[in-house]
Parts: C-alpha cells; sequence; structure tokens
C-alpha cells in the first residue's frame, strides 16, 4: 500500500448557521491524483481550505507523514509542502509573470531592492522543469486565463509545492486548455513525484484523471474509491444522493410568434475590438434557442448588446415590433425580458447585499412591495422573498445572510429565481449552469423548459455543448462574431458541430443550402 | 445574521472608543496630567450643567448634516469630498437672503434664506456629478478642489462687494431680525436650528433605509453593474445621490448662519464637512449611527474646551482621541480575525488537554 501523506480525521468545521464540515476522514497517499467531488456547497473548498490553513476546523486532527501537525495560516501548510491554486486566481494583474511566480519569496539584491533578472532565470528555470511555457516578461493581465492559471501553478512550485491543490481548476478553461491542464497534472504526479489533490463537480474529469476519488455531500464524506472501480452514474448517485437520471425533457408544441428580431449587429469587445460583425437572426416564442461556440467568440458582446448593456455600433434589434436597439437596460426589462448574466458574480447580483436586496430587484419600485413606487413594505418584500426561496430551492440559513455567503450554486438559483419571476416573455440566459452542480443543473434545465413551455422565447448561451444539445429547439453556431450556421434540433450531431463552431465549416443546413467548406 | 453583525460591529465600534480613550489617559500620564481630572473634567464639560448640554448639542447640528450628507453620497458610491464648500456658499446664500430681503417676516424668510442655502449647496454638488457620469471625472479631486474655490470666493466676497460698513472684519452684515432663530438657552448657542434637524435627520433616515430610492442609492453603491443590468438608472440615482449630499452641507451652513453668527464670516467652518465625513466613516454611513456619533463628537468638542481651563491638558488631546477611534474601525475586520482566531486557539488548547487528562 502506497504511503499515508496526509490523514485528515474527523475534520468539523461549524460557521454560523452552516455545519460546512461534519467529522471528514480523508486520506492522501503519496504520488496519486486524489479527486474531491460533490455538490456546490457540499464542503469540497470549507475541507481544502482548512488543509491549507485558511480556516481553522472547529474540531478534528490532521496528520501528515504520520506526525499530527497544527496548520494555522497558509505559511504553515507551505512549509509542509502543500500549494493551493485557488479557484479565483490570486495574481497582480499589472505585475508581470516573474514577479508574479516569486511574489513573497523574491530573490533580492539587497535588503530594499528586488533582483528582477534572477526571477526571470527562476521563472525560466521553473517553465523548462516542468514543461509549463510562459513568458517571465508578459504583464499578467493581458495574458488568458489558462495562462493565468499555469502561473498560478508555477507559483505554487516555486514555493517548493509536493502537494498541490487545485480547486476547480477547469471552471474557468476552454476544452482545449482543459485538455493541456491535465498533461501537466499526469506529468507533475508521473514524473516529478508529485501529489494533486483536485476539487472538481464534473464527472468526465474526474474518471480522465484522478486514481481515487473522495465524495462529499453535505458536508459529509460518502465515501472513497478507486477511480477505476467508478462509473459517472454512481458518482452522480453518490454526490446527489439519489438515482440521478438525465432523462429527456418533457417538450410541448407551443404557437410560435416571432418576438425579437436581431438585423446586422456589428459591436466592440471591451479592448475595443470588431466582436460582432453583423450577426442576425430571430427569435420565436415557444422555442430555445441555443448559440453554440468557444468563449470568447462574441457571445458575451451578443447578449449585452440584446440586453442593453452594450452599444451596437450598427444593425437593429426589435422586441415585438418595437425598436429596441441601444435603449437603456431599463427600457429593454420594461418590454418584457429577463437576463440571466453568465458572470453573477459581478452582474448578477450585490455580493454585499442581503438575499432579500439581491431578489428584490425589479421589484422594488412596483406595487405592492412599494406604494407609490417609493415606500417599501417590508412584510409583502420578505413574504415573496421567502416563497422565492422555496420555490427554487436556495440553501440559505436565512434570508438576511448577504449574498457572499452562498454557495455558487444557490447564488445562480437566486438569480434565476428573481428573472423567471419576471413572466417575462423573452429570457436571455447565459452560462445558467457555469459552476453549479449536478442537483442544482436538473433543476434548472427544468425550469428553462418549463418556461418554453409555457410559450416564453428562449436565447440560450452556453459553453457547455451538452447543454445547448439537451435544451435546444434550434442551434446556430458563432465563430469570430459570424454565424456560421443554423441548425434545427436532432439535425446535427456534437462532432459536426464543432466544425462549425471551428470556423472550418459555413452555411446553414436548412433549405437545401449547401454546405461551403473553408 | 444581519442582527449579529450590526451587534458585532456595535462592539467592536465601543472597543474602538474605549481604546482610544485609553490611549488618550496614557498621553495625558506622559504629560505629567491625571486622566482620572481630565476625563471627570471633559464629561462635565460636555454635560455637566444645562449650558454645557446646551452647547453640545449646538455643536451637534452641524455635524448631523454634514454627516448625513456623506452618508448619502458615500452609499451611492460617489464621494463627495466637498461638503466644506457647499457649506461655505450655502452659509453666503443664506446670510445674503437675510441682508437684502429685510423686511420679510421670518416664517417666509427662514424657508427662503434656507432654500437658497440648499440650492447653492446642491448645485454646487450637481457640477462635479455631472463631470462624474458624464465624462468619468474623478469626483472626489474635483470636489476637493471646489472647496478651495469656495472659500478663497465667499472670503473676497465678504471683504470687498459684501464687507459690513463697520470695517473689514471678512463678515456680511448681521442679517435681519426675522432671520434669526430664536436661541434656546441662555449664553449658549443652541438654536431652534436643533428641532430642523430632528426633522431633517427623520426624513434622511426615511429616505436611505425606507424608499426605493434609499434602496437603489444602496444597490448603485454595492455594485454599479448589477444596478444597471437590474433597471435601474444608475447615473441619476448617483446624481440624486450627491445633490442631496450638497444641499445638506448647504443648509449646514445656512443654519451657522442663521443661528450662531446671524452673518457670513469668512471663517465659519471649522471644518464641520470633515468632522462629518469621520462620523460617517466610523457609522459606516448609518443614519442613526450618524446622529448618535455627532453628539459623542459634540460632547467631545464642548468638553475639551472645559478640560483645558480646568486641566491645562491641550483641547487639541480631543483631536487625537478622535483619529485613534478611526484608526481602529478602519483596521476592524483585521482585529476581529485576530481576536477570533485567537479564541479559536483557546478553545481548541483547552479541548486538547481535556482529551489528554
Amino acid at each position: 500500500m502506497a504511503e499515508k501523506l496526509i490523514e485528515l480525521k474527523e475534520i468539523t468545521k461549524q460557521f454560523p448557521g452552516v455545519l460546512a464540515n461534519d467529522r471528514v476522514s480523508l486520506d492522501i497517499e503519496k504520488g496519486e491524483i486524489h479527486a474531491i467531488i460533490g455538490e456546490n456547497g457540499a464542503g469540497k473548498s470549507t475541507l481544502m481550505k482548512i488543509l491549507y490553513g485558511l480556516y481553522q476546523p472547529t474540531s478534528g486532527e490532521i496528520y501528515f507523514k504520520g506526525k499530527p501537525v497544527s496548520i494555522k495560516t497558509p505559511l504553515d501548510a507551505i512549509k509542509l509542502g502543500i500549494g493551493m491554486v485557488h479557484q479565483h486566481f490570486m495574481l497582480v494583474p499589472s505585475f508581470t509573470v516573474a514577479e508574479n511566480i516569486v511574489l513573497g519569496v523574491e530573490p533580492r539584491k539587497n535588503r530594499f531592492m528586488m533582483d528582477y533578472r534572477k526571477a526571470v532565470s527562476i521563472t525560466e528555470e521553473l517553465s523548462k522543469t516542468y514543461g509549463l511555457k510562459v513568458d517571465p516578461n508578459a504583464k499578467v493581465e493581458s495574458l488568458s486565463v489558462g495562462i493565468q492559471q499555469r502561473i498560478e501553478i508555477l507559483k505554487v512550485l516555486n514555493k517548493g509545492a509536493d502537494i498541490i491543490i487545485l480547486d476547480e481548476p477547469t471552471a474557468v478553461l476552454t476544452p482545449q486548455e482543459t485538455e493541456e491542464l491535465f498533461k501537466v497534472i499526469r506529468k507533475l504526479v508521473e514524473e516529478l513525484g508529485k501529489t494533486v489533490i483536485i476539487i472538481t463537480h464534473k464527472l468526465q474529469e474526474v474518471l480522465a484523471l484522478s486514481d481515487r476519488v473522495s465524495v462529499m455531500r453535505q458536508g459529509r464524506l460518502v465515501g472513497t474509491l478507486k477511480t477505476k472501480d467508478a462509473t459517472e452514474q454512481i458518482l452522480a448517485e453518490m454526490m446527489v444522493g439519489r438515482e440521478v437520471l438525465f432523462e429527456e425533457l418533457n417538450r410541448i408544441e407551443v404557437p410560435r410568434e416571432e418576438v425579437l428580431t436581431v438585423k446586422g449587429i456589428k459591436a466592440r469587445d471591451n479592448r475595443g475590438l470588431m466582436a460582432l460583425k453583423g450577426v442576425s437572426f430571430s427569435l420565436y416564442s415557444g422555442e430555445i434557442l441555443g448559440i453554440a461556440g468557444v468563449e470568447g467568440n462574441g457571445q458575451s458582446e451578443l447578449v449585452e448588446v440584446l440586453t442593453g448593456l452594450r452599444q451596437a455600433e450598427e444593425g437593429s434589434v426589435m422586441i415585438k415590433g418595437v425598436e429596441a436597439t441601444n435603449k437603456e437596460p431599463m427600457e429593454i426589462r420594461n418590454l418584457g425580458v429577463s437576463h440571466i448574466p453568465e458572470d453573477r458574480l459581478a452582474t448578477g447580483l450585490s455580493k454585499k447585499a442581503t438575499i432579500t436586496e439581491n431578489m428584490i430587484l425589479g421589484y422594488h419600485n412596483r406595487e405592492p412591495y412599494a406604494t407609490k413606487g417609493i415606500h417599501m413594505n417590508k412584510k409583502p418584500i420578505r413574504e415573496r422573498v421567502s416563497r422565492l426561496i422555496k420555490e427554487f430551492d436556495v440553501r440559505t440559513p436565512s434570508q438576511d445572510v448577504t449574498a457572499d455567503k452562498l454557495s455558487g450554486g444557490n447564488m445562480q438559483k437566486m438569480v434565476i429565481a428573481r428573472e423567471f419571476s419576471f413572466d417575462s416573455s423573452i429570457l436571455i440566459v447565459a452560462q445558467p449552469t457555469r459552476g453549479v452542480d449536478i442537483g442544482a443543473i436538473e433543476f434548472i434545465h427544468k425550469e428553462i423548459i418549463k418556461k418554453r413551455n409555457e410559450g416564453a422565447a428562449i436565447l440560450l448561451v452556453s459553453a457547455d455543448l451538452d447543454e445547448i444539445f439537451r435544451l435546444s429547439d434550434r442551434i446556430i453556431t458563432i465563430y469570430e462574431g459570424e454565424i456560421t450556421g443554423e441548425f434545427k434540433r436532432r439535425e446535427i450531431s456534437k462532432k459536426e458541430i464543432g466544425l462549425y463552431m471551428t470556423g472550418k465549416r459555413k452555411g446553414m443546413r436548412q433549405g437545401g443550402v449547401q454546405d461551403e467548406e473553408i | 445574521m444581519k442582527k449579529f453583525k450590526n451587534a458585532e460591529y456595535l462592539i467592536s465600534l465601543f472597543l474602538s472608543i474605549l481604546a482610544s480613550l485609553i490611549i488618550g489617559a496614557f498621553i495625558m500620564l506622559a504629560n505629567g496630567r491625571n486622566p482620572v481630572t481630565g476625563y471627570v473634567a471633559l464629561i462635565n464639560g460636555a454635560f455637566g450643567s444645562k449650558y454645557n448640554i446646551a452647547t453640545t448639542f449646538a455643536k451637534t447640528v452641524p455635524l448631523v448634516l454634514t454627516g448625513l450628507a456623506t452618508s448619502i453620497s458615500f452609499r451611492s458610491g460617489i464621494s463627495n469630498i466637498g461638503g466644506e464648500g457647499q457649506l461655505y456658499l450655502g452659509a453666503f446664500g443664506a446670510a445674503l437672503i437675510g441682508i437684502t430681503f429685510v423686511n420679510l417676516p421670518g416664517i417666509v424668510g427662514i424657508p427662503l434664506a434656507l432654500a437658497a442655502s440648499l440650492i447653492a449647496g446642491g448645485l454646487y454638488a450637481l457640477f462635479p456629478a455631472i463631470l462624474k457620469v458624464r465624462y468619468n471625472i474623478d469626483e472626489v479631486i474635483v470636489t476637493i478642489m471646489l472647496n478651495t474655490v469656495a472659500v478663497l470666493l465667499t472670503s473676497y466676497l465678504v471683504n470687498y462687494p459684501f464687507a459690513s460698513e463697520i470695517g473689514k472684519m471678512g463678515g456680511t452684515e448681521i442679517i435681519a431680525e426675522g432671520y434669526q432663530l430664536s436661541r434656546l438657552v441662555r449664553l449658549s448657542t443652541l438654536n431652534t436650528s436643533i428641532f430642523y434637524v430632528a426633522v431633517i435627520s427623520i426624513i434622511m433616515y426615511y429616505l436611505l433605509e425606507r424608499t426605493s430610492i434609499g434602496y437603489e442609492i444602496k444597490m448603485v453603491g454595492q455594485n454599479s453593474n448589477f444596478s444597471r443590468y437590474g433597471g435601474i438608472n444608475v447615473k441619476r440615482r448617483m446624481i440624486f445621490a450627491m445633490v442631496v449630499s450638497g444641499a445638506l452641507c448647504g443648509i449646514a451652513g445656512a443654519f451657522e448662519v442663521l443661528g450662531v453668527h446671524y452673518r457670513f464670516l469668512q471663517h465659519i467652518s471649522p471644518g464641520y464637512a470633515w468632522d462629518g465625513m469621520l462620523i460617517a466613516l466610523i457609522v459606516k454611513n448609518n443614519p442613526i449611527g450618524v446622529v448618535l456619533m455627532s453628539i459623542f463628537f459634540g460632547a467631545l468638542k464642548t468638553g475639551s474646551i472645559s478640560m483645558e481651563n480646568a486641566t491645562g491638558i491641550p483641547s487639541e488631546l480631543i483631536s487625537v482621541i478622535q483619529s485613534i477611534i478611526i484608526l481602529f474601525i478602519a483596521g476592524e475586520s483585521g482585529f476581529k480575525t485576530k481576536i477570533k482566531s485567537f479564541l479559536a486557539n483557546r478553545r481548541a488548547i483547552k479541548k486538547a488537554g481535556e482529551k489528554n487528562a
């Protein structure tokens, strides 16, 4: 049997109102890739933060190489050779790669001056040893998410970590970047003898990558098993505690009526580059129109233009026959458009506001929540919010906690509860299940289908192709700001659609139009 | 949960004040004074007699207004650092009405003077607010600079075009009698403005905590992206908050003229807007907190003068204490984690001890 490197014994962590970890015992063997999976809020991150010294356990012990240790701060963890790459990167955007990597352990020329050249050579050395290519002199703010993650990993390695904890490393990566990351992880473990703990909730990743997998649910460890003995089905059931079947969603025919017409939209992204180069399509009531594309091909900008958050330079948007190009978000909402934004933390909610405050936005000046649009009435507001919390299964100790206390999945359910409760006829839904656990995904998908069956027109933007295929009645592909294809449900395979998403093929498949190979 | 948070904050606030008073005591000791006599003199000075209490409340009046002004602007995420300038213009506006329309009865004149100060202060804040939302020009820098402009402008006005005839003393003529707010306690400057301030405080509390406008202001300040996405007119709310903030500072100036000095003076404010800003920062823009903290600051100011007279401890010590409170509050979250982890450790050690035993 392999050497037990770390043993967590009966770890319990009590937060006010939430028992995040309940007597969790877990061991990590040397040289393994150990996946920890579980729904959002299952306590995976909390457990790892305890191991990394960011939280103190309420009770329980940690053994390192058979000896009890106390890890009070990340510095203690680093001394033991434990490093952590957080879900949200902790890099200084205006610093160069080399500066970020040596941050905290800077080489010095003398007491006061940092030796930048040494930092660069350290970075190059690391980069070579671990086969992670980076440009030491590039500024971090100009780099892609995948590269930034690479820098985080190098930073941890530079501090001499032998055990690397990766918290949801693939949440922000494209499929290609994920593939790259997995290669790196395998190399670290197989060739360099490191140990990797990876937190995730994507089952395929677990099966593809790990040696062993521990499943957590509601703060408890359900079990640890060898990956070769696991299947997606087994893991999913362990995670949610019941059988999960991704059943076929029930669709009913609803009268189709054109409600949104987009013609020749051109818009720039934040860097001033053309992100949309003349996009046209129509959206009908009672349908889900999926927009498939590799992230960064103009989807975000398209959603922003449609919801009034970004100015279009050319083209027009008509909502139910009303001209709505470049209108304010408020005016567009008043035309009956709801919006689930792709970035819930930056746009979908206010972290410092309470759940009540977050969920009443949009209703805060309507009767009966506000008399004459001014005087806010506490009682109906609280009743409405508690009803929505129940209806959408938002798990929270109370409606008065601030939103940042919720797990990702519950934050998303909160946003969806608010937006879907507007009775809008058009729903613009971007990345509805990003960073959300399986149980919640199923719930959210059913809510979306329900809205469709009630006659709403839904525009679905998602980087998750499975999601697009599962939900959409019609799919359009987008590549570099242009629409490259349009397909009916079940008319195209995932493999084939990939060609359109990467611009290798163009053209409509409807009405016998010939494909145009490029 | 929210209540729990508030209680936690109140405890740290109380501890901060206590700690700064203790540090104040050490400073007194280091200077060879007895801190007990010092603080007794301070409390006596602030609350020892009817006159002293009246003076404390008189000093509270401008602080409440400038504190509320800061609260509304900081809540909306736009920082009005120009309160001092708005106060000067408001004061001058009220004085101008008071020396121009001398025959008006008080019932018309006082509201007119207040309206003038409100408009002067509000307009003076509107300008940087528009620059901010239209052209994204930093309001902090603009409002700071506008302070100097307003102070120097009014100083010029009262030394030249509006100088009083009894000589250049840097003030206007006395305002007409109808405008003078009556004094409430003999010898003290406490006047009826305190009733106006009470009403204004209630209105501001209602506006900030109970209305959809207050809600929108808070959301805009917390996350303007979220607010815009949710259909709030972010720019309009920012401008509104800034203008109300300026108007409150203007009114603070008016009360100094109508209630205290009965004329505009070129150094009419010893930095009321800055004190108001400190107060708002300490109580995290909570309107009730502003009122209570203003009374506390008013008491410190009043008491410190008696303390200096009685014991020779310089009244400047009080500024030191005020600043230390701010320091502690600024470090609040840091201290809190330290204390919490210390307590958690203690518990862990105790538990381990029990286990071994």
